[in-house]
């Protein structure tokens, strides 16, 4: 799990830009957006593409996104259970 | 009678405040990359910039160079300043990396790209960036046209209670950077007649 939080949090500073942070920088339990990384609408797009482009993963629920993208925990306990690859 | 009260220019080879040089040592090739090495000269402080297509981030390196001078509160809402920008590629220079984007068979469409596939979208992030609340507009001329560029600002200057403009001309295409972005003021003691004369001393510097 450790590898895939690590792998997960490079890419995410990769697909967002994320200038200057380094994986490090992020908490693994704090909140992706508004506090913590603070991001927007925009972000939680490219996450959604990230996913599939990753993983494998398509979200087909809209009402489990909140959950998943709560935090990079969340997220890699969601890519654990389901990744296609 | 209206002033221009500041203005910035930001060429491949050029950076200036005002008619003075800004003393950059650049590391990178004209491009993306010596925006950035502006970006951080200014210790702007503001991450999202990284995130802004190239149109944007020049547009935004050149207003913050103007409104800083000007000691611009950028803190409080705004509704006298109105923003008006032109240029002659739109949005191609992004537009063309959204197609490369897509034109795999595997594609994976990027939201964050796609959002820029405006030109106008620059105006804004320069509005939300400082609070501003006025008008914002964005033309496509052939070619950086002094005289138009003043009707384009005295029809936001025509807007109940705008007391001053940015404006300019921010063009960005294939890594090649031409902008010019000034303020003018519709009374000010200070700065230079608003004429087409004097803009286009200011474009050529």
């Amino acid at each position: 799990m450790e590898t895939l939080i690590l792998d997960l949090k490079k890419q995410i500073i990769e697909a967002l830009n994320l200038e200057d942070i380094t994986p490090d920088d992020i908490d693994t339990n704090a909140p992706l957006f508004v506090e913590g990384l603070g991001l927007d609408s925009i972000d939680a797009l490219e996450l959604i593409v990230l996913m599939e482009k990753q993983y494998g993963i398509k979200l087909e629920d809209p009402g489990k996104s909140k959950e998943i993208f709560r935090s990079v925990a969340t997220m890699a306990d969601y890519i654990s259970k389901n990744r296609k690859k | 009678m209206k002033k221009i009260t500041a203005y910035s220019r930001i060429t491949d080879s050029l950076v200036i405040l005002n008619g003075k040089p800004c003393e950059i040592t650049f590391s990178c090739e004209p491009g993306p990359g010596r925006l950035a090495e502006i970006y951080r000269f200014l210790e702007s402080g503001y991450p999202k910039f990284f995130k802004m297509d190239n149109l944007s981030k020049a547009g935004f390196l050149a207003s913050e160079m103007v409104l800083r001078s000007l000691h611009y509160d950028m803190e409080s809402p705004d509704e006298s300043t109105a923003v008006v920008f032109a240029n002659r590629s739109s949005s191609l220079d992004n537009d063309k990396r959204f197609q490369e984007t897509i034109s795999r068979e595997d594609y994976f469409p990027s939201p964050a790209v796609f959002v820029y596939t405006l030109p106008n979208i620059v105006t804004g992030e320069v509005a939300i960036r400082n609070k501003i609340l006025g008008e914002t507009s964005f033309f496509i001329l052939e070619s950086f046209d002094a005289e138009k560029m003043m009707i384009f600002v005295d029809w936001a200057f025509a807007s109940a209670g705008t007391r001053r403009v940015l404006c300019g001309w921010t063009e960005y295409l294939d890594g090649h950077c031409d902008v010019l972005v000034m303020m003018v003021e519709k009374e000010s003691d200070q700065g230079v007649d608003y004429n087409k004369q004097n803009i286009n001393n200011i474009y050529i510097t």
